[in-house]
């Protein structure tokens, strides 16, 4: 058997895969808070840029410090980003698409037009808007990523709700005298979230390299946080000397990115009744 | 190659085709041994509901399967032609196909000129100008006025029945010697559907074409074909010349599918003879006969394979002979009070109106709002325990008409009353309990994620019919028996439904509240003819059993014949006919009326279509009749400025038309034609 052949990774696999995966990492990073084999703190000046070894399985950084440990110290951070992004942006943006779906006319215009005007800034600049002006902390960085999705949430939910109010079921509904709230309940919501869980399952992984990204430009967790994109920072000066420095906190990244984007995909497998659909026939 | 020494005068000639395709349950067998030929200048008819092969077919002949697809055959030959080896080279150059949405068989980012000579630049090799001047008369052939300006048009600029025409243009492009028609007028208006048949008769007889034309419709078969093969869940039952197969069916399923069908010229002929059952499962196919479980003659020897047998009439079953003569048996009636259409009226609309705008926020801001009147000063009434009827073309607002009636969209002007109530803008519970709504299609009308209980359990305890949850249960149960449906369906989700189910769950939910008035709006018109059958049927008990008044919306002028006491004929927003359905389906009529009435296809009754100017203006004449650039019968510059009186024919018989009434008479009957 060639590689070709091999069976496509099936919906469930995949979501069996990467959920297991996610969860091993979970809980790494839950342990990471408390427990890691060295103080990911603790400066030891003799064993600087030390290569990985059985010691230091991931080396060591500029200060000595083991990376192993810091990364599992930071791993918590990383997660709680994206999920936390996703939940904010989850919490504003579903409501307010609603809303917007529902309430046709005025503000329909000044939901969607505000939503547009936060478009139109790069994500980035988004993230250093909210964050240049107060002094940074990982509770600003979840909140500045979870803004530059909320858009996002909120042009989805608007345009699944535009088409399910269509359907003659909501039409029903509406000729047996329901008002907005229980319409929305019962028969735009059941059938609105599929959709809406995909794209938060596919949006989280952007949110992690976005908030990565903001703590490389030294506006997320401030040090000694050991959060993987200012380790990244940190050790980009000796990239030559020491590139372990910024491998591991990379790699570690670009799994968990991995991890998020099987569940994700796994999801929409599961959840989308066009592929679903596919799968029956 | 298959020589091309064995000609056999036949254009297509099909030899025990099967089909199977993979599925979850194993190899569904599509086709099982279908046989069927073509002789050159000739059309075939492929009739059966949806789900019998007949797509399939039409695929299978195009090498349009698709890898998955198991397709054996002793014989598939095409003037002499095998086309296993030689479909994809035929195809397209000597095989042209026509295919029922006009809408997504044309490219909408490409001209309409560059997809009609696309075919000659590619298989004959035209050279470009040779070929657009060819496409233009294509065209022209067509009946498509202006075709110069149409070839550099894209195709959301058309019609639906002018989008047709560039499809068969196109489809001819190539000079084939077939043509194979999937339901090619299925998603046209009635009148315009006549248009395209005259059109496909001229050009059969002009070209020496050979056709196959699958339809569910048996009236556009009569129409149009000269033999006609009856598909059954993949198998042929009935093969012969249109006259001996729709005028002397021999086999039941035959039988069946023409006593099921709504007829307009028979109004208010007793009820329908559905066929019970669904289709059987094709993953395991029956080796006797598979019409059996339905089958209203089956014995116990109907297990044995059947064949196709006799020469010229060839039909599957074993016992043919002895049922011959019999008719297929009709539903039995249940017992039931006296229809009690009364005087009174339930809903009483007046000079009801509604426009829809166009363009955006930013126009509507600047004061620049476009629109049109969908709606225009219609009044209707409705009595109780009456069923008033319906027809017009898409688009002419009979939803919307329906709509405002039940006050689910907000109507510009006019008044409405209910029970001689008046019924405001924003309506109270009372009327949202008395007024309910069937719609049309049975898959967006049921939620998806709520069994077919919870469906109906929410209407009950919204209309506080019942709150516990035992007497809930049983109300949903009362529902399921009033709509003839097992009570263990309360547990199923719609997708565990067949079509004619789910519309029966529809009806339950909108009797839920037990209302008095019904709109139903297209509610039978996705169903295939059998289940229609049993849904107009059970339509039609309910009004008895309950006294309930429908709105019943339809374009198919044999439903409303059928069910309703009263119709009105919309057009472009304006009622131009109302009166009793007697009245209305024999002169005199309004032209419009006329038209329409004139272009419906008949069995058995080959006709010509009353006279009419292609397509109507897109924005009506203000003051005149809207009829008026349409209507070939009109008296002068009044129909353009004088909005037309309505005249009455008969007693509750109004006709909205400036031709006296004497000559709106003296015009032929065209149901009795």
């Amino acid at each position: 058997m060639t590689l070709l052949t091999l069976p496509r990774l099936s919906a469930p696999s995949a979501l069996v895969l990467g959920g297991a995966l996610l969860l091993l990492i979970g809980l790494a990073a839950v342990v990471g808070i408390w427990f890691t084999p060295y103080d990911p703190a603790a400066f030891a000046v003799r064993e600087r840029l030390q290569p990985p070894s059985a010691l230091h399985p991931f080396g060591t950084d500029e200060f000595g410090r083991d990376v192993l440990s810091r990364v599992l110290a930071g791993a918590h951070l990383s997660l709680a980003t994206g999920f936390g992004a996703m939940a904010i942006s989850l919490a504003v943006g579903v409501p307010l698409g609603l809303i917007a779906a529902f309430h046709r006319g005025v503000t329909e215009e000044v939901i969607m037009r505000s939503v547009d005007l936060l478009i139109a800034l790069p994500p980035v600049l988004l993230g250093l808007l909210v964050l240049a002006v107060t002094p940074p902390s990982l509770w600003k960085t979840i909140a500045a990523v979870g803004l530059v999705y909320v858009p996002i949430m909120v042009r989805l939910t608007r345009a699944v709700a535009l088409g399910l109010l269509e359907e003659d079921f909501v039409q029903a509904a509406r000729a047996r005298g329901e008002g907005a709230p229980t319409i929305l309940w019962h028969e735009i919501l059941p059938n609105a979230w599929p959709p809406i869980i995909v794209e938060c399952g596919l949006r989280v992984t952007f949110a992690i390299l976005l908030g990565s990204a903001l703590s490389f430009l030294g506006l997320g967790p401030q040090p000694p946080a050991s959060e993987w994109g200012l380790m990244i920072a940190e050790g980009r000066d000796f990239l030559r000397q020491a590139p372990w420095v910024c491998l591991a906190p990379g790699l570690s990244l670009c799994v968990l990115l991995v991890c998020v984007n099987l569940v994700g995909e796994g999801l929409r497998e599961r959840l989308d009744p066009q592929l679903r659909g596919r799968s029956h026939a | 190659m298959l020589d091309a020494t064995i000609r056999t005068g036949a254009a297509l000639e099909i030899e025990a085709l099967s089909v199977a395709y993979p599925s979850r349950g194993g190899w569904l067998q599509a086709l099982d041994g279908v046989s069927l030929s073509i002789a050159a200048g000739s059309v075939r008819g492929l009739v059966g509901e949806s789900g019998s092969g007949k797509s399939t077919v039409v695929l299978a002949l195009l090498g349009l399967l698709g890898p998955a697809a198991r397709v054996t055959a002793e014989r598939l030959a095409f003037d002499g032609h095998d086309l296993f080896a030689n479909a994809s080279a035929l195809r397209g150059r000597r095989i042209g196909v026509v295919f029922q949405d006009t809408a997504a068989a044309l490219n909408p980012a490409l001209t309409i000129g560059s997809q009609v000579i696309e075919p000659m630049r590619v298989h004959l090799g035209t050279e470009h100008r040779a070929a657009w001047q060819r496409g233009t008369d294509l065209l022209a052939e067509m009946g498509i006025p202006r075709p110069a300006q149409v070839m550099r048009s894209y195709p959301h600029q058309l019609s639906g029945g002018m989008k047709q025409r560039v499809g068969i243009a196109a489809a001819l492009a190539s000079e084939p010697d077939l043509l194979l028609l999937d339901e090619p007028t299925t998603a046209l208006d009635v009148t315009i559907e006549a248009q395209i048949l005259a059109l496909l008769d001229e050009l059969r007889s002009r070209r020496n074409l050979a056709m196959l034309l699958v339809s569910h419709n048996l009236g556009i078969v009569d129409r149009l074909c000269d033999t006609v093969s009856v598909l059954y869940a993949g198998r042929l039952v009935e093969s012969g010349t249109t006259g001996e197969v729709l005028h002397r069916p021999r086999h039941p399923y035959t039988k069946g599918l023409l006593a099921a069908l709504p007829r307009p010229d028979r109004p208010h002929a007793g009820r329908l003879a559905p066929i019970q059952g669904n289709l059987p499962d094709l993953t395991a196919p029956d080796p006797g006969c598979n019409f059996r479980p339905r089958c209203a003659f089956a014995v116990a020897g109907c297990y044995r394979p059947q064949l196709l047998s006799g020469d010229r009439h060839q039909v599957s079953c074993h016992r043919v002979d002895a049922v011959a003569d019999l008719p297929w048996p009709a539903e039995p009636v249940p017992p039931t009070a006296a229809p009690v259409a009364s005087a009174v009226p339930l809903v009483e609309a007046r000079e009801l109106s509604i426009r829809f705008d166009s363009g955006g926020w930013l126009q509507r801001l600047l004061g620049k709002v476009g629109g049109v009147l969908a709606v225009d000063r219609v009044s209707v009434t409705i009595r109780n325990g009456e069923v008033l009827g319906l027809v017009g073309e898409s688009g002419c607002g009979k939803s919307t008409l329906g709509r405002l009636l039940l006050r689910l969209l907000p109507a510009r002007g006019g008044t409405l009353r209910f029970a001689s109530a008046v019924v405001g803008a924003r309506p109270d519970a009372h009327f949202r309990q008395r007024a309910q709504v069937v719609f049309q299609n049975s898959d967006t009308s049921l939620n998806p994620r709520q069994t077919v209980g919870m469906i109906l359990g929410r209407a009950v305890r919204w209309f506080a019919i019942a709150s516990i949850d035992a007497e809930v249960s049983a109300e949903v149960d009362r529902l399921l028996d009033l709509v003839r449906l097992p009570r263990s369906y309360a547990q199923r989700y719609p997708h565990q439904l067949s079509g004619g189910e789910k519309q029966r769950v529809g009806i339950a939910r909108a009797l839920a509240s037990r209302p008095k008035f019904l709109v139903c709006d297209e509610a039978v018109s996705a169903l295939d003819v059998s289940v229609q059958a049993a849904v107009l049927n059970l339509l039609r008990d309910l009004r008895d059993e309950l006294s309930v008044a429908y709105l019943f919306i339809s374009h198919d002028i044999g439903v409303i014949a059928h069910i309703a006491d009263r119709v009105a004929v919309m057009y472009q927003g304006t009622i131009v006919e109302e009166g009793a359905v007697g009245d209305v389906l024999q002169p005199p009529y309004h032209p419009y009326t006329e038209l329409l009435l004139s272009s419906v296809p008949l069995i058995g009754k080959r006709r010509t279509v009353a006279a009419s100017t292609q397509a109507a203006r897109a924005v009506p004449m203000a003051g005149g009749c809207k009829f008026a650039d349409r209507c070939t019968r009109r008296v002068g510059p009044i129909c353009d400025s004088v909005p037309p009186p309505v005249q009455q024919a008969a007693p509750g018989h109004g006709i909205r038309c400036h031709i006296p009434l004497p000559e709106l008479a003296a015009v032929p009957h065209w149901l009795s034609q």
